[in-house]
């Protein structure tokens, strides 16, 4: 039977242990700290990824150079060039935000030139947006003023050399180097090919039923993806321009999925407007399903009409933001 | 009879078996541990191709003003890209004032994206074309032409039409190459620390020019003449989107230029960097000429219709000591072209 120790670990030893453990746990926690500071010159000093190769998953630049049509008169300047989320930038910069915080997939883009008009210079970008609603957020949110909607698509409008429009999941630009007088007969060949190579699915809404009619301005309905406002988190909230009594407003839409769902929001954007100097407005013409901030001229309008926030952005008035506040409610209403 | 030897461990309780398993465990795990260390060991570290020397800036380029000067600046009514650079430089002394006979002189220009000229995402190639003439007038003894794009440079350069551009003027273009980086350190950086930058297009240049458009830009709200500097970052430099005003804030330190052109002939106000709508555009109609990169890009926000609140770099360029915001200290002459 091995004999066991009989005599007793020193104080020494002891202090001797713990020290040598408390150095080892010293090490450890400073490698950790070391390692959550990363020096992006370690990521900057490897090899940059070719513009145009995929890093959007393993299927996705097959995928994306067969959405684009070969089409006559339409001469191809070079190969399809795919992007994925890790490296959008490289093809559009600053703008990849935009689309990132959308729910991007993938960009098939390709360059042309065409003989008629003769020399003309075409890009195509097809952007895979993963869902007609991601595809309507980024579609809307670029809309030129004052452009001019097409109706081959429910969502589409030409510039003096440019078509945007979205078809299910894709938002589509085709960018010309020059204006044209009808962009959308010169580009047609080339659409009709595309849209038939595109997979059908439902088209993204601006919520038409939802939005009073009396002083919305044309085309201003929007969907912001992502942080509506600055408020971080508050996503997918369609906004709507308004004329009203003393200038503009913004009316806002945002949908969720239960009714306690959007009173929370609406507590999370009170405290918002409050934090950033928005105070509650008492008066005796403000409904009780209606809370009304203001910051010097500027009036928010809050409701929760079953699972919709809805509200006014900066109306130039109490009176206004109520008015139109009260619209809203009378529009989700009548479509419950 | 002798007496019975104790058994070996009984001094201390510690028995020879017990010390070789002890033994046995506590190689066992130096051995795991020193395994571990040389597996997750990378003895090369990051790779670089050759060691490089770390410079701490792109250098200071810019010439010496007169007492009492805090710069100079010429801000030009014109449409006529050649006319407007002409009678703003003729206000500021003439490119004689800026560029000597013998200087090599370096043009970055804003060659970001594979667009034609017309849609106003570049250096319009009409800008370069005048600019780099002048420079040769001047007695310039070589111009160079650079930019590091974002997308494929000989094609941006081709499509931009600031390759036909610089060739016409007798200008020659360097396109972006692994030599050419070097990493830079900005003291008190907290960005740039070791990153490469296009340093090696600087070798023997005298002068630097900067040929920026007025831009908005939907990160920075405005992409002009500092933010043209970004175009002399290598590696994955987009991480740097996710604190752009600080990003250009160090840029303005990077490097300071001799002068520097914003063209606002057809600014971008909307839906920029990339545009792509003819409708994004705006006839704008004003040259800015300057010694001060951060008062020029001051002026921009005006041709951009915004407010110096709403382009943040550009007071933060200035408070870290990079140029002027107040553009009016530099006492602009105001012209039209003809």
């Amino acid at each position: 039977m091995p004999a066991k120790r009989t005599r007793p670990i020193s104080a020494a030893q002891q202090l001797t242990g713990y020290g040598i453990l408390t150095v080892l746990g010293l090490i450890v926690v400073w490698l950790l700290v070391q390692q959550s500071h990363l020096n992006p010159a370690v990521t900057a000093l490897q090899t940059p990824r070719p513009a145009g190769s995929a890093k959007a998953g393993p299927d996705a630049a097959p995928q994306a150079a067969a959405l684009v049509p070969a089409v006559a008169g339409f001469t191809p300047l070079g190969p399809v060039q795919s992007f994925g989320p890790e490296n959008l930038s490289d093809k559009i910069d600053g703008k990849a935000e935009l689309y990132l915080s959308a729910g991007f997939q993938t960009l098939a883009v390709q360059s042309f030139t065409l003989a008629q008009p003769a020399g003309a210079y075409l890009e195509v970008f097809l952007y895979d947006m993963g869902g007609p609603q991601n595809a309507y957020a980024v579609f809307s949110s670029q809309r030129r003023p004052g452009a001019v909607g097409l109706s081959f698509r429910p969502n589409a409008y030409a510039t003096s050399n440019a078509l945007f429009f979205t078809a299910g999941n894709f938002y589509v630009e085709m960018i010309l180097d020059r204006a044209v007088p009808d962009v959308a007969a010169v580009l047609e060949p080339f659409t009709t090919a595309l849209l038939t190579k595109l997979p059908a699915t439902e088209e993204g809404s601006n919520l038409a039923a939802l939005w009073p009619r009396e002083g919305l301005v044309a085309d201003s309905v929007r969907l912001q993806a992502a942080d509506a406002f600055g408020l971080a988190g508050f996503n997918n909230v369609y906004t709507a321009e308004y004329l009203v009594a003393g200038g503009r407003a913004t009316a806002f839409l945002a949908l969720r999925s239960a009714p306690a769902e959007a009173v929370a929001e609406a507590r999370r954007f009170q405290e918002f407007l409050r934090d950033n100097g928005f105070r509650a407005v008492q008066d005796p013409t403000i409904p009780a399903a209606v809370t009304i901030l203001a910051l010097e001229d500027f009036y928010e309008a809050i409701v929760v009409v079953d699972q919709t926030l809805a509200g006014v952005h900066e109306a130039p008035s109490l009176a206004a933001a109520l008015e139109l506040a009260k619209k809203l409610q009378e529009a989700l209403a009548s479509n419950r | 009879m002798p007496a019975a030897t104790a058994p070996p461990s009984q001094g201390d309780g510690l028995t020879r078996r017990d010390f070789l398993r002890r033994l046995g465990y506590a190689a066992a795990v130096t051995v795991a541990a020193g395994g571990l260390g040389w597996w997750r060991h990378d003895a090369s570290g990051p790779q670089v191709q050759t060691p490089k020397k770390v410079l701490s800036g792109l250098g200071d380029f810019s010439l010496p003003h007169p007492r009492g000067e805090a710069g100079r600046m010429a801000v030009v009514e014109g449409l006529d890209r050649a006319q407007t650079v002409a009678r703003g430089l003729e206000a500021l002394g003439g490119m004689g004032a800026f560029i000597q006979a013998g200087d090599r002189v370096l043009i970055k220009v804003n060659a970001a994206f594979a667009t034609p000229p017309a849609l106003g995402a570049t250096t319009h190639p009409e800008l370069l074309a005048a600019v780099a003439r002048l420079c040769f007038q001047a007695g310039a003894a070589q111009v160079l032409v650079t930019d590091n794009p974002i997308n494929d440079p000989l094609t941006c350069f081709r499509i931009s039409g600031l390759e036909g551009a610089a060739k016409q003027a007798g200008a020659q273009l360097i396109l972006p190459r692994p030599a050419l980086f070097q990493p830079v350190s900005l003291p008190d950086g907290r960005l740039l620390q070791q990153w490469p930058t296009l340093a090696g297009v600087l070798a023997g240049v005298t002068k630097v020019i900067l040929l920026s458009p007025v831009k908005d830009h939907q990160r920075a709200g405005a992409s002009m003449t500092l933010k043209n500097i970004y175009g002399f970052l290598g590696g994955r430099r987009n991480i740097f989107h996710q604190d752009i005003n600080g990003i250009i804030t160090e840029l303005a330190l990077l490097l300071k230029p001799t002068l520097c052109f914003l063209d606002g002939t057809v600014a971008m106000v909307t839906n920029g960097p990339t545009g792509g709508s003819l409708s994004d555009l705006k006839e704008t109609g004003v040259m800015v000429i300057a010694t001060d990169p951060v008062a020029a890009d001051a002026m921009g926000v005006e041709i951009l219709g915004r407010r110096l609140e709403e382009i943040p770099y550009i007071r933060l360029a200035a408070a870290a000591g990079a140029g002027l915001a107040d553009y009016a200290r530099l006492k602009p002459v105001f012209l039209r072209a003809n």
